[in-house]
């Protein structure tokens, strides 16, 4: 069980670093969706990396998000080349999907829909194309968690600079 | 609520009943109270923890505590008693699925062990299962099933009940077992073999076992996921449940782009209210802060601000979370508006109290 209270602490120091490095560095005033732009990449990248790279999905977060020629990812764009050469060879051997014959029996059928389901969620999570489904539901437990913690952070600090903002007569 | 009275009168094993009872009610006396969505994170406990734990559990020899404490109330929310810190005050019942299943809840002492032994304990745990749930007798699959009501454990009995059926059908209850089961071994971090218990009837090479043994993995992982998805509980059938996970990751990650909108909305500059908030370390930031804060927050925020748009922009927010948000959302949007703001009220609100309220929440 990871201990929720000090991985969003973690997450919430990393992000403000990200980001005060995105102040730091482009003096101009950025336009509202650089802003959110970066905001919400400063905030996933603190989130995976609260991971320490142990999960797969953190890991093609942080090397999707160095390859854009960001920034902020700085010291783990020399770990991140690594993945992703892992996660391209990986992907070059990842078994080829038999074609199945038109077979209309109920297991069949249950098998394809699941199939696809399984494709949209690997779709869905960062680096999640070539897990194979052992993984894929692990990928998905941690990475919800990480969401869950992500959007509780974030919450707080929206209703935080609100406060300070608008302060109440 | 049924479900745990039902145990108390229909279980044939009344100290196991109330050991877990009671197990229960130590564990909640000892935790801190923990939100909702918490209680879910904790099965990833189960893919955490190294087999020793279960084995020390397993040998520990305990004097019985029946009865110390009148069988209480258990309520629905079972999961923080897999979080607690295990006092080892337990008699282990006779019988071994649950004895198992008492193992299995009290290995998640153990914390911050390393998620490599994730990928060993799955197999092992599972084979464990896969195992002792056999060695059930048969006159007594009303009490398992209602003894104990963790839903993970439901499952599992529910395994237990349709394999039992499955069995009694066309291939008799004997089984035909593949090794012995060697949990006791009591040392090592890592089992060299993953011990599986083939039913009779089955194919025994190694490739249909290899290949089923990951089955199971991924069933009980699937099972996991099931009961963090809110929602998931009800629904049987994996493609149903894979849309179910679906559209939770989605939303999830929708509300992650609103709330940083939002972020980015509220402040002209990035870094702008940032060394305010870091005026501390606080260590009890977020958890009852959050909620606490969130609700006085957005209310009066709704009254005090003749700011039509700020307003608007609330309210869109709120109804944004109703239909995604789970049910703590609603809880806390609902209930204490009205009690918050008349203690709101009642302090002074000027803007250096919040400030400083800020602060010390931080």
């Amino acid at each position: 069980m990871r201990n929720q209270r000090s991985v969003k602490q973690e997450f919430l120091r990393k992000w403000i670093t990200g980001l005060r490095r995105y102040s730091c560095d482009e003096k101009k005033n950025m336009s509202f969706l650089e802003r959110k732009k970066a905001i919400k990449l400063s905030a996933d990248i603190a989130m995976a990396s609260t991971r320490d790279k142990t999960t797969r999905w953190s890991q093609a977060l942080i090397a999707n998000a160095s390859s854009s020629g960001d920034t902020l990812t700085g010291s783990s764009k020399n770990n991140s080349s690594r993945s992703r050469k892992k996660m391209l060879m990986m992907r070059r051997r990842r078994p080829k999907v038999k074609s199945a014959k038109k077979e209309m029996s109920a297991s069949c059928i249950a098998k394809r829909l699941a199939e696809k389901r399984t494709r949209k969620l690997k779709n869905l999570l960062p680096g999640g194309e070539s897990i194979d489904e052992g993984c894929l539901v692990e990928e998905t437990l941690d990475y919800i968690e990480s969401l869950r913690a992500q959007i509780e952070v974030m919450r707080y600090l929206v209703t935080a600079s609100q406060l300070i903002i608008n302060p109440y007569p | 609520m049924e479900q745990a009275t039902g145990v108390l009168r229909g279980s044939t094993h009344d100290d196991v009943v109330l050991e877990s009872i009671q197990f229960n009610e130590e564990i909640r006396g000892i935790m801190a109270p923990a939100p909702a969505p918490e209680n879910a994170s904790s099965f990833t406990a189960l893919l955490e923890l190294p087999p020793t734990q279960a084995v020390e559990l397993l040998h520990s020899p305990d004097c019985p505590a029946a009865a110390r404490e009148p069988p209480c109330h258990v309520s629905t929310n079972q999961k923080p008693y897999l979080l607690c810190s295990y006092g080892g005050n337990l008699t282990f019942p006779s019988n071994a699925a649950l004895i198992e299943r008492a193992a299995k809840f009290s290995v998640f002492a153990g914390e911050n062990s390393p998620p490599e032994d994730a990928a060993r304990l799955a197999p092992v745990a599972v084979s464990g299962v896969v195992k002792n749930e056999p060695q059930e007798t048969d006159s007594n699959p009303s009490s398992t099933q209602g003894c104990v009501s963790d839903p993970a454990v439901d499952t599992k009995n529910q395994k237990t009940a349709k394999r039992k059926e499955r069995e009694k059908k066309g291939k008799g209850s004997s089984k035909k077992s593949k090794s012995v089961a060697d949990e006791c071994s009591g040392d090592g971090e890592k089992l060299p073999y993953v011990h599986v218990r083939v039913r009779r009837g089955q194919a025994t090479d190694s490739h249909s076992l290899a290949e089923r043994a990951r089955r199971e993995k991924i069933n009980a992982r699937m099972k996991l996921l099931q009961e963090l998805v809110p929602g998931c509980n009800k629904i049987s059938g994996t493609a149903l449940v894979l849309d179910e996970i679906i559209n939770h990751v989605q939303s999830l990650q929708r509300q992650v782009e609103f709330l940083s909108m939002k972020l980015a909305a509220v402040n002209p500059r990035i870094d702008f209210s940032l060394d305010s908030l870091l005026a501390t370390d606080g260590s009890s930031v977020m958890d009852s802060n959050l909620t606490s804060m969130a609700s006085p927050v957005m209310w009066p925020e709704n009254l005090a601000n003749g700011n039509r748009q700020h307003f608007q922009q609330q309210w869109q927010f709120d109804a944004f979370h109703q239909p995604l948000w789970g049910r703590e959302e609603a809880n806390h949007n609902f209930m204490t508006p009205e009690h918050s703001l008349l203690s709101y009220d009642s302090s002074a609100n000027s803007a250096s109290l919040q400030s400083n309220q800020l602060k010390m929440e931080l």
